[in-house]
């Protein structure tokens, strides 16, 4: 699952990084950058890093 | 705008953004109301709408600021040991994290839309009747599994995903943000007061992202002509919100939803017999 989360986190960031370029205009009202639709994926590509660091389930500290 | 419409658009927003009445179905019904012209597309109008939010959202992080503070390092801590313990503000950190997701994605990718085909002040006083039935409904199915209580710490992931799923039912205009969570967290089991901070709690992330995120447009030529208004409505709404959640967190100890939903229902039906009488537009 590491893998996955850490695939997930690759993808998220390359998807924010093309809304912010301008190069990807899906589900935007606008042609241009989009900073709100960039800085979504990238808080969860953050949050992917976050779960492949968690071992990716819900392990508990003892 | 004139100094009166900043004001009443501030407390309003200040308000309403808390209540489980829906902000956006009142900044949408009052104005028309009113009889006010305001152009939405407008810069000035956007900077000013802006800055409410931002008011609102400072509000909300003052009020639970203690709440944030246990949570935010709580949540840091279990990053840096990368795994989770028992600890309770932790566990509500992460589930406000979760609910958070789908209300940002939806509201990412469909509040444009949705409220470019849902504006009108007929379809708008439709939902705030809808939103009427949805509280009385979930008070309903709360009271028939009154014996079902669990604790805010107790909700799982799949819980906490189905409270945001509710909160992004908001982005209709006069369906309440707070309203749906709070039947969603009712729903689930919680008691009022915990369906409530958790509303509350969950709704500051995405105010204070969305409002963030638009700060920019404070700063643009337009703006500065509502300066002035903007600051001071920024303060206003921020002090009716701290105000209005403060009354709402007390109200929620030992009252429920349904004057809110008669309130929705009566403000609505009325809206909707104007608007279809011609009398408002």
């Amino acid at each position: 699952m590491k893998v996955v989360a850490f695939l997930l986190a690759v993808a998220f960031f390359v998807v924010a990084a093309l809304y912010l370029a301008g190069l990807l205009q899906f589900g935007a009202a606008t042609p241009g950058r989009h900073l709100k639709h960039a800085v979504l994926f990238g808080i969860l590509g953050v949050l992917s890093l976050v779960w492949m660091r968690f071992g990716a389930g819900p392990e508990r500290a003892r | 705008m004139t100094w009166f419409q900043a004001m009443l658009l501030a407390v309003l927003q200040g308000a309403s953004e808390l209540f489980p009445v829906s902000s956006l179905g009142h900044t949408v019904l009052v104005p028309a109301l009113l009889r006010w012209r305001f152009d939405r597309t407008d810069p000035t109008f956007l900077a000013f709408v802006v800055a409410l939010h931002l008011g609102t959202a400072l509000a909300l992080v003052a009020f639970y600021f203690r709440d944030w503070e246990r949570i935010v390092r709580a949540l840091v801590a279990s990053v840096v040991r990368g795994k989770l313990s028992d600890d309770p503000c932790e566990k509500l950190g992460w589930l406000l994290v979760v609910g958070t997701i789908p209300v940002a994605l939806l509201g990412v990718f469909l509040q444009e839309p949705v409220r470019r085909f849902f504006g009108s002040s007929a379809i708008v006083s439709c939902f705030l009747i809808v939103n009427a039935f949805v509280m009385f409904a979930g008070e309903a199915l709360r009271r028939r599994a009154a014996g079902a209580q669990r604790d805010l710490e107790r909700l799982t992931w799949g819980d906490a995903a189905k409270v945001g799923f509710a909160q992004s039912a908001a982005l209709l205009p006069g369906i309440s943000r707070s309203g749906a969570s709070i039947v969603a967290g009712l729903l689930l089991g919680l008691r009022h007061d915990d369906a409530a901070r958790y509303s509350f709690l969950l709704a500051t992330p995405v105010i204070l992202a969305a409002s963030a995120l638009e700060i920019p447009k404070l700063f643009e030529p337009a703006a500065h002509a509502v300066l002035a208004q903007s600051a001071v409505g920024c303060i206003l709404a921020g002090l009716t919100a701290y105000a209005s959640v403060a009354f709402l967190t007390r109200w929620f100890h030992s009252h429920d939803l349904r004057p809110f939903g008669w309130y929705c229902l009566l403000f609505g039906s009325l809206c909707l017999a104007l608007t279809l009488a011609k009398v408002i537009t």
